[in-house]
């Protein structure tokens, strides 16, 4: 044993040294690249927050967040944005072992693995409640918001789905006014047709934008005509296949056979969709709001793009629009910042904050006053946000299941491989799981 | 036993070999050289993974206290579960598409980029760089590849009209294409480094022999090659059996559920639909299938080394 | 010679379509979002630098970089160290037991990384070493040891004994056999591993973002990938961070290709 010690010390390697030369370096490098925090708040009194959250949020929240360490520098915010994927992946692993960040990204309302139900409902999320921001909260956004009356989330508002459209395009086909029922849309759809253009963009590829259409259509086929069809459908009373859904299904369809839609969508990416839009080969797509800035990005002037309602009856006054709250974020409950974190969201709570956070993703804001500014593309669905909207279905489906089953049966419908008979039993029953 | 049995007499080193045959006793390292890295190996990897499988009998949903043990419930489910079922067969398609042609088009690579070309060097970083690029990144930067649009992407270039991604009876092939395009070059790492460990002797004494090149490959290369087949079809058919991150990127098991793998259902138990316990029992049968298609392998691979 | 002119033809046709993915990204880098949108395969037109610039200043490249490059580094040295050194006792151990703990090791292959993350994560933060370089060097070693071993086994095995029993006959010890006469034998597979477990390490997005996530120490990939959003994204910036990011490796590459290319040409010239 000595002998080998011993050895290992006089007849080391070449290579052995060298990589000994290595490590060390990379040691010494390791400890001059100390990030400046530790030394700029030397004083130990500072508070870091570390927040993980989505890259939608990117924009948003570092001009917030900065804003806060200037009127509080004794609190520094630490974040980190991935793509939503990931960001659950890790934040699931980070809850999961008990080490919460202590601001994450949480999801409105429930039927998400990081939605506000589930990760409140196992403890995890601190509770808002006493916030003066939480008061104001419109009372058709509650459910997102809250469980079991506590308020667990913070959003900044909402957003809408519809359609959202290349202004240039529907000059060229000589289109006047956005159609205000089904039967327009469909003869607005033929005209963009028979003037050459694709009407309407579809990138199915991408998983989440399957389900856009449906969610513009079901409010006007589901929930004008029953406004409780959530309870109903919770209670077991309703269902998928026996409601205004498969109604939903067949006009989706219809709107394939017709031929409105880009050749090949289950092949076609979000990307793509984007640039058909923004480039005009297409004339419009079914989106939701936040996608705005990246289609105005895409286009030769931003101008270019607005947006309507998608009508999904053909009597204009029962047309409804969803209008879901957008991604926001929680404290963890059981941090040791909790109190700080908690006072970053009372911070946000406060209305210019929600109005600096709606404008940078093109939202609704959550409350609204005189500096409150609303991207003029969305104007036209104003006049729905307060009786006539509906939050995106999925927040209030009691499971994680339904949406990815959802996504699924569409790509399969626009396949051909499916009816739709089998779409909705295989939606309802992962409903009941 | 042995689990590679490389071939140890090597022609070239007959001479030396007798000479040394009789006097040289082969006396095995100490136990201390292998300390360190199994002592690493049990902390990070072992006893994480031996600790995560006790999951796999409970219905824990990944977060929270709420948690109770269920027996094997969690394998019960798996056996009638569509869905998981049905991604075996797509995991072991595309895992034959891969290992076949990722290691056929891997040792041409190695073969034609160890010849003395003037451009090798720049040649073989060519057909690595694929394997330098991200798994999530090559999957974004081909669905531009695989854009349906007959004037764009590999149609353009091709004058195809082929759905890449979309068409379900194509969609898995292509996710096979563009792994194989990542990692051939990897493949050829792995036959370059056998390769270069071939003395030149043995093929010039083979040339002068009058061996022709593919007698040469069949007699002198091939056998030396063994313990790099060995390597490569191992690491290529266990990654194609866990393959994720290109599957996840590209399609997300889409569309409908056509590239579905063992690996995306068990992902998606665990962190979309919030069942970490049944995700852990799938994660169980998948390293048990995994190690189970390694040994046979081992057994198939052994015998063509004897043979060879 | 006319054939090794014919396949030198051959060869650099075929890197050619080897290289069409990689043009893309290039290509996509070079663009802003309007010239992605109207054309995404043509040749940027013209070429947009700002990504870089972008690429560089607000994802904070340069210190990611610094991050990725030391996580790289000791893990690779450990790696090394670590696994020829274990790879050597089990290519040469002939014991039931050294077979078990080779197999033991092979282990680690097949495992699926989901089955020990949770616990592998309470562990790393009961040792503190979340959000630092230790933890990610500690995770990248013991996570690519059997890969490492399983190579290093396969060649050692496939080295004649009669090497290491040359020296051993003049008095040298195991280590000194190791060191001087096996390990310098093992040059072409020490760069595969060194190179293979360089590219995992580089490239990987998971663990660092679980580990080091909003630690100011992030790694490459981490910072790039905040700028993917679902429905907003800095496309440009992302392939632009990608391309940079990428080169490093690259280069290593390269030089590592060329070592070993001109070490066997000089060494074994007959």
């Amino acid at each position: 044993m000595t002998d080998l010690l011993h050895d290992a010390r006089v007849s080391r390697g070449r290579f052995l040294r060298m990589m000994g030369g290595l490590a060390a370096a990379a040691a010494v490098t390791a400890c001059s690249t100390r990030p400046e925090t530790t030394a700029t708040t030397g004083s130990g009194a500072a508070t870091e927050l570390k927040f993980i959250g989505v890259a939608d949020q990117k924009a948003a929240m570092d001009k917030l967040a900065a804003a806060y360490q200037q009127a509080k520098p004794s609190v520094r915010i630490t974040p980190s944005y991935a793509p939503t994927d990931q960001v659950q992946t890790s934040l699931r692993t980070q809850l999961g072992a008990g080490n919460a960040p202590d601001l994450h990204v949480v999801y409105p309302g429930n039927g998400s693995a990081m939605s506000m139900t589930q990760i409140a409902g196992a403890g995890l999320l601190a509770d808002l409640s006493a916030q003066a921001w939480t008061k104001t909260i419109p009372a058709g956004f509650k459910p997102a918001f809250q469980l079991d009356g506590k308020t667990y989330i913070f959003s900044a508002g909402s957003s809408v789905i519809g359609a959202v459209y290349n202004k240039k395009v529907f000059e060229q086909a000589g289109v006047e006014a956005p159609p205000a029922t089904w039967s327009e849309f469909l003869a607005l759809c033929d005209k963009l047709k028979k003037a050459g253009v694709v009407p309407i963009a579809l990138g199915a590829q991408t998983p989440w934008v399957t389900q856009l259409i449906t969610y513009a259509l079901v409010p006007s086929t589901v929930y004008a005509k029953d406004p409780t069809f959530d309870d109903k459908q919770l209670a077991g009373q309703a269902s998928f296949a026996d409601s205004g859904w498969r109604q939903a299904m067949e006009m989706y369809l219809e709107l394939q056979k017709r031929g409105f839609f880009n050749d090949k969508p289950n092949g076609t990416t979000f990307e793509q969709q984007t640039a058909m839009v923004a480039t005009g080969k297409a004339a419009m797509a079914i989106q939701v709001s936040a996608v705005l800035p990246d289609f105005r990005k895409a286009a030769s002037s931003p101008d270019d793009l607005s947006m309507f309602p998608l009508p999904g009856a053909d009597d204009a006054n029962s047309v409804w629009i969803p209008a879901g709250v957008v991604v926001g974020l929680g404290a963890s409950a059981k941090g040791k910042n909790a109190e700080e974190a908690k006072a970053f969201i009372d911070f946000l709570g406060k209305q210019e904050n929600i109005n600096a956070w709606a404008k940078e993703i093109a939202a609704i804001p959550l409350t609204q006053d005189s500096s409150s500014t609303i991207d003029p593309a969305v104007e036209s669905f104003l006049p729905f946000t307060k009786d006539r909207a509906v939050p995106f279905m999925d927040q209030r489906w009691p499971n994680a299941e339904v949406q990815p089953v959802h996504f699924a049966v569409i790509q399969e419908l626009l396949a051909g491989d499916s009816t739709i008979d089998e779409a909705l039993k295989k939606m309802d029953e992962a409903y009941r799981k | 036993m042995t689990l590679l049995t490389a071939r140890r007499t090597r022609p070239a080193h007959a001479g030396r070999r007798r000479r040394f045959g009789g006097r040289f006793n082969p006396e095995t390292p100490p136990w201390l050289f292998a300390a360190p890295a199994l002592v690493v190996y049990a902390l990070v990897v072992l006893y994480p993974a031996v600790s995560g499988v006790v999951y796999a009998f409970t219905d824990w949903s990944g977060i929270g206290q709420d948690m109770s043990f269920v027996g094997l419930a969690n394998f019960r489910t798996l056996l009638a579960d569509e869905q998981a079922m049905g991604s075996i067969g797509n995991t072991l398609l595309l895992t034959v598409a891969i290992v076949v042609v990722q290691n056929g088009v891997g040792l041409l690579l190695a073969l034609g980029v160890h010849a003395r070309l003037k451009s090798r060097a720049l040649l073989r970083v060519v057909f690595f760089s694929p394997v330098v690029v991200s798994p999530v990144m090559v999957a974004f930067l081909w669905k531009y590849i695989y854009n349906p649009d007959p004037s764009a992407g590999l149609n353009g270039l091709l004058g195809l009209r082929v759905d890449w991604l979309g068409d379900p009876s194509v969609a898995l092939w292509s996710i096979a294409g563009m792994v194989v395009w990542q990692y051939a070059g990897y493949s050829m790492v792995i036959f370059l480094a056998g390769l270069e460990g071939v003395p030149r002797e043995l093929h010039e004494a083979a040339m002068i022999d009058g061996a022709g090149t593919f007698q040469r490959f069949r007699y002198v290369t091939w056998p030396l090659l063994a313990p790099a087949v060995t390597i490569n079809l191992m690491l290529s058919t266990i990654g194609g059996l866990k393959l994720f991150d290109q599957v996840f990127a590209a399609t997300n098991g889409g569309p409908g559920y056509a590239t579905e793998t063992l690996s995306t259902v068990l992902y998606k138990q665990a962190f979309v639909f919030g069942k970490f316990g049944y995700s852990t029992a799938i994660a169980l049968v998948l390293a048990l299938f995994v190690a189970a298609v390694s040994l046979v392998q081992v057994y198939y691979l052994r015998g063509r080394e004897v043979s060879a | 010679m006319r054939r090794t002119f014919l396949l030198e033809i051959v060869m650099i046709a075929v890197a050619v379509a080897f290289l069409f993915p990689v043009y893309t990204l290039v290509s996509l880098s070079l663009k802003d979002p309007g010239q992605i949108a109207q054309s995404p395969l043509a040749p940027p037109n013209p070429p947009t630098f700002g990504n870089f610039t972008t690429a560089w200043s607000a994802a904070a490249l340069g210190p990611s970089l610094v991050n990725s490059t030391v996580i790289t580094v000791v893990s690779l040295v450990a790696l090394i160290a670590l696994g020829s050194f274990a790879a050597y006792f089990l290519a040469r151990v002939r014991s039931r037991l050294g077979y078990g703990l080779y197999i033991l090791f092979l282990l680690g292959i097949v495992l699926p990384f989901q089955l020990g993350m949770i616990p592998l994560y309470e562990l790393v933060t009961d040792l503190g070493l979340i959000g630092t370089h230790a933890g990610m060097i500690l995770f990248y070693t013991g996570i690519q040891l059997p890969f490492t071993v399983f190579l290093y086994t396969g060649f050692i095995r496939a080295l004649p004994r009669e090497y290491a029993g040359a020296a051993q006959i003049d008095g040298a010890s195991h280590l000194t056999a190791f060191t001087r006469v096996v390990f310098p034998l093992l040059r072409p597979i020490t760069g595969t591993v060194l190179i293979l477990n360089a590219v995992f390490i580089w490239n990987d997005f998971f663990t660092p973002l679980v580990y080091l996530g909003g630690s100011g120490y992030e790694t490459i990939p981490v910072s790039v990938f905040a700028y993917v959003g679902q429905y907003v994204s800095q496309h440009g910036l992302v392939f632009a961070g990608l391309v940079l990011g990428a080169l490093p490796i690259v280069v290593v590459f390269l030089a590592l290709q060329r070592y070993v290319i001109k070490g066997f040409s000089s060494g074994l010239k007959g």
